[in-house]
């Protein structure tokens, strides 16, 4: 739905994006991570079309967005990062200046409007002032707008900047709906928003991408294998031995008095099995839990913090793969 | 056309919504109205030189095209490149030329409004003595023109500023300078500068459609002017987008 390829903009000397290129599938949701700075917003405008890419190309819906800028907009609906709408005007009344500039027909504007306010659920407020509504009222109302045509694509700068954390779950809810419907681009630098909306994420910083794919993949990619953690009472002599012939099991490390530390192969999980060999040799198990993992924050902080003595922290830490190590040179 | 539409709508709705517009109009008919009482009193004097009314009163109200022209532009496109509007602006299907035309109709249609209540005059005059009609129309055109110009110069320097402050300066200072030209008439020397300013003049326009001529080169003029001053905006605001 979205291919951009080796976007770069460079502002004077300053150069905000370096080199991008990514694409979007259709129906999918991409999140685009990066420390504020880092070239997301940049990035965003060249793909709504509002900046020119001082080189590089971008596809919308297979629409070239500078042989036909105007299909290729068409086909978007934006909200960028700061919300800016006509104040004086009503709700109802600015969807409807949106929509005649979209080139909607008086008909497909009056289904257009009932259906964008209800979703967005701003249908009380649809005779109110812009200028009165709250912060996450305006948030919506730019929502209402960005899917008043029905966009194939939808492009979402920092959706919840700025909002409450009521009007977060609210707005992450109506992303999530939408994201049914659309394929979604969506910038943020809060983590959480993407583990919970996104099925791919792009990490930006200093105009590069410096690694990229699903929530979970990027996860696994840094903390290695699995790992299991169980402490046994009494620690009997034999469990080393035991829990290594477990199928599954790749390493043991002992931990202190009847812990033990677990190295499972990836996509496995032999909780059970040590369960069931703890049973058959009556070992009391007090405790037994996956090893958290890396958190998408964990990985962003590392791929982020430019710091020298953070990036020492940052090679000591698990050999991440070939993909990554090659991004990781790129932040050293 | 679309785009055309919609901005035009939408920006004629403002104008309306916005106090500035009542404050203007107030203060546009106020000074309206003194010029034309004060004219119609001296002309009612046996010792004035007489001739149509209406003639002198367009003479002496364009002078407020010089102050009207910043205050209704001024807001245009500056505002939108404030508060960051142009960015949902420019991002739909529409092109630049497509709003700033949408723009300048809007504020053409505003400042149609401005002058209409001034129809008035001509009908109280009529209700006295018989009026002939063709210098007044013309008139009207002549202040269509020059307002058409004067306010796709005020576009122009909108498109240029992120401050409304600015684009009223730049504005008034632009419309200063082709105010000058008529003045530099009267002091040059030189014959061929003189011909030339002559022709600039905004003065000698108006002096001209008062008094019933429509001149075919004014209205090249004008026309050609303001469309220039168009370009240069929907130019500026493309421009905006390289930086």
């Amino acid at each position: 739905m979205i291919e951009a390829q080796n976007l770069s903009r460079r502002y004077g000397d300053f150069t905000a994006v370096d080199g991008i290129s990514f694409s979007v599938k259709e129906g999918e949701i991409l999140g685009m991570l990066g420390p504020n700075g880092a070239g997301k917003t940049t990035t965003i405008r060249m793909i709504t079309g509002f900046l020119p890419p001082t080189s590089g190309n971008v596809t919308v819906a297979g629409k070239d967005l500078f042989e036909s800028p105007r299909e290729a907009r068409r086909q978007v609906g934006y909200l960028p990062e700061n919300v800016a709408l006509y104040s004086e005007m009503r709700v109802d009344e600015y969807l409807a200046y949106r929509a005649r500039l979209e080139g909607l027909s008086r008909l497909e504007l009056r289904q257009a409007i009932p259906l964008s306010l209800e979703r967005c659920l701003l249908t009380d407020v649809r005779h109110q002032v812009i200028g009165t509504l709250s912060k996450g009222y305006r948030q919506r109302v730019g929502l209402a707008t960005a899917i008043l045509h029905n966009p194939k694509v939808l492009v979402l700068d920092e959706p919840t900047v700025g909002l409450d954390p009521k009007q977060i779950i609210s707005i992450r809810e109506l992303i999530r709906q939408l994201g049914r419907e659309h394929t979604l681009l969506l910038s943020t630098h809060i983590l959480p928003e993407v583990e919970l909306l996104c099925d791919r994420v792009v990490i930006i910083d200093r105009g590069r991408i410096i690694a990229e794919g699903t929530p979970q993949s990027l996860r696994e990619s840094w903390t290695g294998n699995p790992g299991i953690r169980l402490t046994l009472k009494d620690a009997p002599e034999e469990a080393g031995e035991v829990l290594a012939r477990i199928p599954g099991v790749v390493g043991v490390k002992p931990g202190g008095p009847g812990a033990w530390t677990l190295e499972c192969e990836r996509g496995s999980d032999a909780r059970e099995d040590v369960f069931h060999a703890a049973v058959k040799r009556g070992w009391v198990l007090l405790e037994l839990g996956r090893e958290r993992g890396a958190t998408l924050e964990d990985i962003f902080v590392r791929l982020t913090t430019h710091d020298a003595a953070q990036e020492g922290a940052a090679e000591a830490a698990p050999a991440p793969p070939q993909e990554l190590q090659e991004s990781q040179e790129v932040v050293s | 056309m679309n785009g055309i539409l919609a901005t035009f709508r939408r920006e004629l709705r403002a104008y309306f919504f916005s106090p500035l517009a009542y404050v203007v109009l107030f203060f546009f008919l106020a000074v309206n109205g003194i010029i034309f009482v004060y004219l119609v009193g001296q002309l009612n004097d046996p010792r004035s030189a007489g001739g149509p009314p209406l003639g002198y009163f367009f003479r002496a109200s364009w002078l407020m095209l010089l102050l009207l022209g910043p205050v209704l532009t001024m807001r245009l496109v500056s505002e939108e490149l404030r508060s960051g509007s142009i960015e949902v602006l420019m991002t739909a299907p529409v092109t630049e030329g497509q709003v700033i035309g949408g723009k300048f109709l809007a504020a053409l249609a505003f400042y149609g409004f401005l002058w209409l209540p001034t129809l008035a005059y001509g009908a109280v005059i009529a209700a006295y003595e018989p009026v002939d009609w063709g210098p007044i129309a013309a008139g009207y055109l002549g202040l269509l023109l020059i307002g058409s110009l004067f306010l796709a110069i005020g576009i122009f320097s909108s498109a240029m500023t992120r401050s409304q402050l600015l684009a009223a300066m730049m504005t008034a200072a632009m419309l200063f300078l082709l105010f000058l030209l008529g003045v530099f008439e009267e002091l040059v020397n030189n014959d061929a500068a003189k011909k030339a300013l002559g022709h600039v003049s905004i003065w000698n326009h108006i002096d001209e459609f008062a008094s019933g001529i429509v001149d075919t080169r004014r209205l090249v003029f004008y026309l050609s002017g303001t469309l220039f001053f168009l370009f240069l905006a929907s130019r500026a605001l493309e421009d905006k987008k390289w930086r």
